[in-house]
């Protein structure tokens, strides 16, 4: 019989917002001392009460739009109880009865649309370290605002929840919602996973992997829970609902404790936020800040870059910007910088945060073209632009400065294949290339190459020399 | 509604509270009452009645992404805590 | 107040407030007494009046702090074991404003443990008796404030009112006791009982000091997002003349004090001799305010109350070998048994298969409540109904008996749920010497109104 699995995610994404969703102190605590971002409001001491950042709420149409979702014209805040020191609050602030993001949907690069069912804004929880005989407390990820996407259980392939799940992540990033840092957890991702047999008309019994911070680990995890629960019905056994552990070192999925009953949060509106009512006014004012995304670019520069390229590049939403940003005539060129040469370059990370303006690569692509630069020092060129101190400098002079513009002059060039061609050591070629010998044209060219201390475009080069030879 | 002793057991697992058997007892008893009189809410008509959380007419009240100053630093809460290591709060272990 | 039309000084006035404090001490008004600090203050605001400097309007004028509002003077517990030892850093907004123009608190007053009860008998540090009659109760939760206002300690003291905290006690000691619209005062630096009914207010010996107070701890603050945009002074006054007040019909039956209905038609025909027309109400809705009311304010006392685990500040049980039993341990020894009935009553209501017979139920009842204040308010312009069915009861009497605690309620819990206004008045005296108290209710931002309103039932 054939099992098919069904695939549903939940995405966590930290806002990149300055301050924390309930307070003014700072969100970034990316190499801070624990406990040194903490509000009274974080630490729950008594009578503090939430005040709501309402960049938090421009980030969430932003990321709701990034994925084609309505934004809902009301509403609200709801408390979502449990005890752990992670939430000195004994609740987390939530939006379980009225999120701000409603149904939507992510297209893959393969086409493949999956459904979002809502997205809602939440506070993040703090961190606890274990030790043997005590834990440790940090309470600097407190209310950091987040955004929890849930998709329908839409998603058929350990293939497409990878692509789903990077997907997002080019989508939160392109609307500029979250640094989108997988290795500091600033998306992460639960997923739930089952598996029926093909003609059955109800879902299999599922199993939840949360807290993936990588889009391999939540294709190995669903691979590996796929496997495991087909063999488990195949045999004839049952799936137990719970909730297991992935490790990536073992690339196993394990079960966890799991409490006898389902928890119960015991969700209530949250009485200290007034409600939100977004006016289509609003929602449209906020939304018209969206930059193109993913599937823009594909389709405005589908017949340009090629499809490799293109997803390799789409993963670099600063890049493609600034292929947005220059003459459409340059952008196949400029993309191939990029891919072949920005990004193997070591410091390509650094790089990606301040590129060149549109100008400077408006000009090396159209230095390339004319052929006034060779495309080993178009290379060159482009790379030089990075640095620091070529800031703010013209292409063509960076390109002067190291001596790499090409002689494109046709009278010049004649001048100095003339004074090749007077040499006595190219007598010699000369004869054999008019006696029919084709190879000796490289010779000689290398020659003028050699008068022109390589400034000369060796391909008029040639044409000139077939001229005078003919 | 009859409060039992499972019931108690299970609203003071959610209160995270330890009640020793006379506490028990005591407690489910007054629940029962309380939960009897709270339940004459059952024969009023509330079908196509809106629910009140608040009474409060504003919306979309928000401020400003700006870091500011607060009223208490981080040194002044964590000094309200038993122990700190390293700056982090103390807690026996988790099971 | 006084200071500004008699010839004394802070120092003067804290002292004779220290000294009646002390006098007082059996009936455990206070749950810290700030000496030192109280005196200190005095000092300063007397040199600066005698350097000729500007002082605040309730320059030197000692007041009581209800034990639920965060000021690092002493610590605030709330009257509950589990904040045993928390010393906030932090001052409430009402508190900063109070003290902005110079009031000078010379103590913390006992309360029902978390505001939970309407006889200070909740309270951790064992109850606070009547001014009246030392066998009877203060009246909850703002039981110590009350008595320290009406035996003349302090001019004025500082309440929160959920369900009536602040308008009960007032009348059961035969004071002024206001609580204000809903988001009239910040919340903010005040332990919270629940969010959606909390209000700060007052207790004051006379209208004008209670408007006093009211201009200047009103206004809208950025740290508590339910505050309304400043609107208490600037509110018109209107005229008072041509007035109609309403008395609701469903509170003039035989479960209520033979005294109490007494005193209000006294009121009725004294508002009639003056030319105010006496409209009869009908609010049958009225009727479920008080189970409505048991529903949602435990699910958010519930939920207010989970921060308190021993964890980042206050008592910690010393025995939990484990997370789970710090948990435990900690709030089984740190709450009163009436915070543990709210608490596990809030968390039944809230619960999975409980939320919409019970929670949302109630929240639909509520909005029946509010539609119920507005048509009423179409008919008149304010109504007196009386606070409490009963003057001050037996200390014991119903400590035992949580739903005939709660019956106390009554009348009073239907204007927090309805976010209006309610100032209690001193309406004299049952036939034993027991004070009455009488509360006039308004619609939304009232207040001013309704306190000048009061003198006329002087």
């Amino acid at each position: 019989m054939k099992y098919i699995p069904t695939i549903g995610i939940e995405c966590h994404v930290q806002l990149c917002t300055k301050t924390k969703l309930f307070s003014e102190v700072d969100n970034d605590a990316r190499g801070k001392e624990p406990n040194s971002c903490v509000s009274p409001v974080d630490y729950a001491l008594p009578g503090m009460l939430p005040r709501l950042n309402g960049e938090a709420i421009r980030l969430a149409i932003l990321a709701g739009r990034a994925m084609n979702c309505e934004i809902n014209n009301n509403s609200r805040f709801d408390r979502k109880h449990y005890f752990y020191p992670d939430s000195p609050k004994g609740y987390q602030i939530t939006q379980y009865y009225a999120p701000i993001i409603g149904s939507g949907y992510v297209e893959l690069p393969s086409g493949t649309r999956i459904k979002i069912e809502h997205a809602h804004l939440e506070g993040d929880a703090g961190k606890l370290t274990h030790f043997d005989s005590y834990s440790l407390v940090d309470l600097n990820r407190v209310d950091t605002p987040l955004i929890e996407i849930v998709s329908m259980p839409d998603i058929h392939s350990a293939k497409d929840a990878h692509d789903y799940c990077k997907e997002l992540w080019r989508l939160m990033r392109y609307a500029g919602v979250t640094y989108g840092d997988l290795y500091n957890g600033n998306m992460r991702f639960d997923v739930n996973t089952s598996v029926a047999p093909e003609d059955s008309k109800k879902l299999g019994t599922r199993t939840e992997v949360k807290n993936l911070n990588s889009f391999r680990s939540v294709e190995r995890a669903v691979e590996y829970e796929i496997a495991r629960q087909t063999k488990l019905l195949e045999a004839g056994e049952k799936v137990i609902q719970e909730t297991r552990g992935w490790s990536d070192a073992t690339g196993k999925t394990t079960g966890q404790r799991s409490k006898e009953e389902a928890k119960d949060y015991r969700y209530m509106p949250e009485p200290d936020l007034p409600p939100i009512h977004l006016t289509e006014e609003f929602v449209e004012a906020e939304s018209s800040k969206l930059p193109m995304m993913p599937a823009d670019y594909r389709t405005k520069f589908g017949g340009i870059i090629a499809n490799d390229t293109m997803e390799v590049l789409l993963d670099y939403p600063e890049l493609m910007f600034k292929l947005n940003e220059i003459d459409e005539k340059n952008v196949k060129s400029i993309s191939n910088l990029f891919a072949s040469v920005l990004l193997a370059e070591e410091k390509s990370a650094e790089y990606l945060n301040d590129l060149p303006s549109a100008k400077q690569l408006n000009d090396l692509a159209q230095m390339n073209e004319k052929k006034e630069l060779s495309s080993t020092a178009a290379k060159e060129v482009f790379l030089r632009l990075f640095d620091p101190q070529m800031r703010g400098k013209d292409t063509r002079s960076i390109a002067k400065e190291l001596g790499l513009i090409q002689e494109n002059d046709l009278d010049a060039l004649g001048a100095i294949v003339d004074t090749v061609l007077a040499k006595p050591e190219t007598k010699k070629a000369q004869d054999d290339f008019r006696a029919g010998e084709e190879k000796v044209i490289g010779f000689l060219v290398g020659q003028v190459m050699k008068e022109s201390h390589g400034k000369a475009n060796p391909s008029a080069v040639q044409e000139i020399l077939r001229k005078k030879l003919a | 509604m009859k409060v039992d002793e499972s019931t108690v057991k299970h609203l003071a697992d959610l209160s995270d509270f330890r009640l020793n058997s006379d506490e028990a007892k005591r407690l489910g008893g007054d629940l029962e009452n309380i939960i009897k009189y709270i339940s004459q809410l059952d024969e009023l008509d509330t079908s196509d009645v809106e629910p009140t959380y608040q009474v409060f007419e504003m919306e979309n009240v928000w401020r400003n992404d700006e870091i500011l100053p607060q009223d208490a630093n981080c040194e002044d809460l964590l000094n309200l805590t038993v122990e700190t290591i390293d700056n982090q709060i103390k807690v026996p272990k988790v099971l | 107040m006084k200071i500004a039309d008699k010839k004394t000084t802070a120092t003067e006035l804290v002292k004779t407030a220290l000294k009646k404090a002390k006098e007082y001490a059996d009936y455990n008004i206070f749950t810290f007494i700030d000496e030192d600090g109280a005196l200190k203050r005095a000092a300063e605001i007397d040199a600066a009046i005698a350097r000729g400097e500007k002082v605040g309007k309730l320059a030197g004028v000692p007041y009581a702090l209800k034990d639920n509002f965060l000021s690092p003077r002493g610590e605030t517990t709330a009257s509950a074991h589990i904040l045993q030892g928390f010393k906030s850093p932090i001052t409430a907004t009402a508190v900063a404003k109070l003290e902005a123009e110079g009031a000078i608190m010379i103590g913390r007053t006992n309360l029902d443990a978390f505001a939970h009860g309407s006889s200070t008998e909740n309270s951790y540090f064992g109850p606070t008796h009547n001014a009246v009659d030392f066998e009877r109760v203060a009246g909850g939760s703002s039981g110590g404030s009350a008595v320290a206002v009406a035996l003349d300690i302090v001019e004025f003291a500082t309440g929160t009112d959920t369900g009536g905290s602040i308008r009960q006690p007032a009348s059961f000691n035969g004071v002024y006791g206001l609580k204000p619209t809903y988001g009239c005062i910040s919340r903010y630096g005040v332990v919270a009982m629940a969010s959606s009914t909390d209000c700060i207010g007052f207790f004051s010996k006379t209208p004008e000091d209670m408007d006093l107070l009211m201009s200047i701890a009103s206004g809208q603050d950025p740290k508590d997002m339910t505050t309304l945009p400043d609107y208490y002074s600037e509110a018109p006054r209107g005229s008072l003349s041509k007035l109609r007040i309403g008395v609701i019909k469903e509170f003039d039956n035989e479960s209520v004090d033979a005294d109490i209905r007494k005193a209000l038609k006294e009121k009725c025909e004294t508002l009639k001799k003056k030319g105010y027309e006496i409209v009869e109400l009908e609010m049958p809705a009225l009727k479920y305010a008080l189970a409505a009311y048991y529903i949602i304010v435990p699910a958010e006392v519930a939920s207010n109350l989970s921060r308190y685990d021993g964890v980042r500040y206050g008592f910690r049980s010393k025995e939990s070998e484990n997370l789970n039993d710090l948990y435990l341990n900690t709030r089984s020894e740190g709450f009163m048994p009436e915070n543990k009935r709210r608490i596990m009553i809030g968390n039944f209501v809230l619960s999975s298969g409980f939320y919409d017979a019970y929670f949302l139920k109630a929240a639909k009842a509520r909005t029946l409540i509010v539609q119920e204040y507005e048509k009423a308010f179409l008919k008149c312009d304010f109504i007196l109904t009386p606070v409490s069915p009963n003057p001050a009861f037996k200390l014991g009497e119903k400590v035992n008996d949580p739903v005939a605690m709660y019956l106390e309620d009554l009348m009073s819990v239907s204007l927090n749920l309805a976010g209006v206004p309610g100032l209690a008045i001193p309406a004299g005296k049952t036939n034993s010497g027991l004070p009455v108290g009488l509360q006039l209710v308004g619609p939304r931002r009232s207040d001013k109104k309704l306190i000048e309103f009061s003198k006329e039932l002087i």
